[in-house]
């Protein structure tokens, strides 16, 4: 056992309500500049959508992430082999078109505008060229578009849907969407670290945090195509590539990162996981259905005490240990089952978890007009006829299994009826007991479910543990020696004409 | 004044060093021999013997070191020069100086007096080629046959007519019609014995032509001159066009089967496909 810790993520998609306060929040900290324009380290998407880039998670025209291959996993985008052929060109880079070409407005002109017949205008700029542009597309252009032919259509999520349940889907009367919000999953087997060919991706060991060095990038851009979910960007002015940091000099201080400080809805979740690092290997090589339940199994127990012992014996912070025992994620994740990796058929294990969202309640009423909406003993009818189709949810969520994602939705579902039956009490509690039990949960779990869901503090959503970076910069620099040759006031050693 | 004595002496000493350096024989047989012979007759340039005896000592010096200067002054001899050489017009020697010019005359004067000078010029054949000699020049030319000595074949800089293809190179000038401008079997021997110009100059100086290549390749320009005139500029550089265009267009071809997995336009694709199935009332 290697035990080792990793901050982790839930986002909440049932309470997401899609207000983009996250990326524009991630934005004005980090990636307002000049080449990182286009960057949205954080973007929200509409479902069914496309997102940004468009078609992303088509894994065929991007390659990025693992594929299996002779019984062991490898890159799609890059190899040893395969970056000799083509080492002038890296054949699966999005162009910009697909990102979206950053613009703004002329608003000068608003006030400097000659005096005319017309009302001046301001017209849309490139903050790339400079030049005036009609606008094609954006990061999220398709944005409450659940039914839009152009890009709800063309979601490979839909892959696997029957005729029907897909012209459902655009029809008006059942029209539908959900938002799903995007960060770097900061995965255990990072396909963006596997492909740099100079080593300038790494995981951080302390808190698995995927940086990119910024000295030692030299615009491979092999992170580029590697990452499946399109979440490392090149930076055209600086020529480093760039991605999201998960805000840790915010993190480093004991704050939330900017997204998550800024949500809304409230539907971000962070907190320590313990896991086991030498199993990495064999999780990311096992046979498609199995990665979910594998992903869980690698998540440790902070509670048992061989693990504790283990982790202690790796160095890891008896803080650290502590935090993971209060940590949110490891409840939605572990305990509760609740959340699900994105798309975990990349094989890069990302450590960024979503609990899937509920569909709207189905217009079924009782004859008297109840508003009461399950109709037989069969309490789950709606789950699996709702209007976001399960198999929809699973190729997003659970490698395609709906059974995973069913679980999670009658969890939710069934401490929603629970809920109701002790506030409302239209519903009655032996009626709400029984749905508890076939859903897997007790009252308790429910409780603490409907707790960490709606009544949830700052301080429960985040769980950050201390970072202790005074032990982490020992790993790199000595601090004696550090404070003796250089000093601590500086980041680089000054020296005389340099 | 001492100061420009001192740093004259070292001057003055490096100018005559250099310039005694060159023996007058040596110098006359790797930049005279393509044109002028001493009692052979007149090449490209005129025959040189007695030279010294035809014209003042100060006009040979002036015109050797510096021969377009005088010809553009207007000079009538020169200008007579220019015409019975049909317009070639001698080229700067290289390094020349006065020096070196009087010590050339003073060779010159001495060789005219011997019997029989070393300069006199190869002797070639009056009779007709055979068709064999032009077919070796012709080899030659294209460089099927390697140059005895290393030299490159013409073909790398020249062309002739009937060449087909890409015909030959474009750097040096066309010697489809070489041996009328040479004038003819005597001067183009020479010339080829050792080439002038700067850039044949240093090119064949240290791999010269031998003599039973000379021969060939002056049985194929011969050849050459006697084909109907026609400008091949134009269509050999048409063709060069047209091949390099094929060419590209092969290797593009050829690109995008090798990398057709590459990621295209997706977004755009994706539009364009929406529009045209609205189009088509789908």
């Amino acid at each position: 056992m290697n035990v080792r810790s990793q901050v982790s993520m839930v986002f909440h998609l049932d309470k997401c309500i899609g207000c983009h306060t996250c990326s524009l929040a991630c934005k004005n900290v980090w990636t307002d500049r000049r080449g990182a324009e286009y960057m949205w380290w954080n973007n929200v998407e509409t479902k069914p959508g496309t997102g940004y880039p468009s078609r992303w998670e088509d894994q065929d025209r991007f390659a990025g992430g693992w594929e299996k291959k002779n019984g062991r996993i490898e890159l799609k985008s890059t190899g040893k082999g395969k970056i000799i052929f083509n080492i002038f060109h890296n054949l699966h880079m999005p162009s910009m078109d697909d990102y979206y070409e950053p613009w703004t407005y002329d608003f000068q002109h608003l006030f400097n505008a000659p005096e005319g017949p017309d009302q001046p205008t301001a017209r849309p700029i490139s903050m790339v060229t400079g030049d005036h542009i009609d606008i094609e597309s954006g990061p999220n252009w398709d944005d409450d578009l659940g039914g839009s032919p152009v890009y709800a259509k063309n979601d490979p999520n839909l892959e696997g849907l029957s005729e029907l349940e897909r012209s459902q889907l655009a029809e008006i009367e059942r029209l539908v969407f959900f938002y799903f919000p995007r960060i770097c999953n900061h995965c255990l087997n990072p396909g963006c670290v596997a492909a740099c060919p100079s080593g300038a991706l790494y995981k951080r060991g302390e808190d698995g945090i995927v940086l990119v060095d910024q000295k030692r990038c030299r615009a491979w851009r092999a992170c580029i195509a590697a990452c499946p979910y399109k979440k490392v960007f090149y930076n055209w002015a600086s020529g480093k590539s760039e991605k999201c940091i998960l805000c840790f000099p915010r993190l480093e201080t004991g704050q939330a990162p900017a997204c998550f400080h800024s949500c809304v809805g409230r539907i971000r979740y962070l907190g320590v996981l313990l896991y086991d690092a030498s199993k990495i290997d064999e999780v990311a090589n096992l046979p498609r259905e199995q990665l979910v339940d594998a992903q869980r199994e690698m998540i440790l127990d902070p509670h048992d005490p061989d693990v504790i012992a283990a982790a202690r014996a790796n160095g890891i912070h008896d803080s650290v240990i502590e935090s993971a025992l209060k940590s949110p994620v490891y409840k939605f994740v572990k305990q509760w089952k609740l959340a699900l990796p994105p798309h975990i058929e990349f094989r890069t294990l990302p450590m960024l978890f979503y609990v899937p969202p509920m569909s709207p309640v189905m217009a079924a009423r009782n004859g008297d007009g109840d508003t009461v909406n399950h109709v037989s003993r069969d309490f789950f009818h709606d789950i699996d006829d709702a209007r976001v189709p399960l198999q929809f949810l699973a190729n997003l969520l659970s490698a395609g299994q709906t059974g995973k994602v069913r679980y999670a939705l009658r969890k939710q579902r069934a401490v929603r009826i629970y809920r109701r039956a002790k506030t409302v009490g239209d519903v009655g509690e032996e009626e709400a007991a029984e749905m508890l039990k076939q859903a897997d949960t007790t009252a308790e779990e429910a409780e603490a479910i409907y707790k960490l869901t709606s009544l949830c503090t700052f301080d429960d959503r985040f769980v950050i543990p201390p970072m202790h970076r005074e032990e982490a910069i020992e790993m790199l620099d000595d601090p004696h020696e550090r404070r003796t040759a250089a000093g601590f006031g500086f980041v680089d050693q000054p020296k005389r004409g340099a | 004044m001492r100061r420009t004595g001192w740093t004259a002496l070292p001057v003055a000493l490096l100018i005559a060093g250099a310039s005694f350096a060159q023996d007058p024989v040596a110098y006359f047989r790797q930049n005279c021999v393509s044109c002028h012979t001493i009692g052979g007759g007149r090449l490209t340039g005129p025959d040189l013997k007695n030279v010294t005896q035809r014209r003042e000592r100060a006009w040979l010096v002036r015109f050797i070191t510096n021969p377009k200067a005088v010809i553009n002054s207007g000079d009538p001899t020169a200008l007579k020069l220019k015409d019975e050489a049909r317009g070639v017009v001698m080229p700067i020697p290289p390094g020349i100086n006065r020096e070196l010019a009087n010590a050339l005359l003073d060779m010159i004067e001495k060789e005219s007096a011997l019997e029989e000078s070393q300069f006199k010029g190869m002797t070639i054949p009056t009779a007709p080629f055979t068709a064999q000699d032009i077919e070796r020049g012709r080899a030659l030319f294209l460089g099927r046959e390697p140059l005895a000595n290393g030299g490159p074949s013409c073909v790398g800089c020249h062309t002739t007519v009937g060449l087909g293809g890409l015909a030959g190179g474009k750097l040096g000038p066309d010697l489809t019609r070489v041996f009328e401008r040479l004038q003819g079997r005597q001067g183009l021997a020479a010339w080829m014995q050792a080439p002038a110009t700067p850039t044949m100059r240093s090119v064949f100086r240290n791999q010269p032509l031998q003599q039973d290549e000379i021969l060939p390749l002056v049985a194929y320009f011969e050849d050459r001159a006697k084909a109907p005139a026609v400008t091949p500029a134009g269509p050999a550089s048409f063709n060069f066009f047209l091949i390099g265009l094929l060419g590209s267009v092969v290797v593009l071809v050829l690109f995008d089967i090798i990398w057709k997995r590459r990621l295209r336009s997706v977004r755009r694709r994706q539009v364009m496909d929406a529009a045209k199935e609205v189009l088509h009332g789908d």
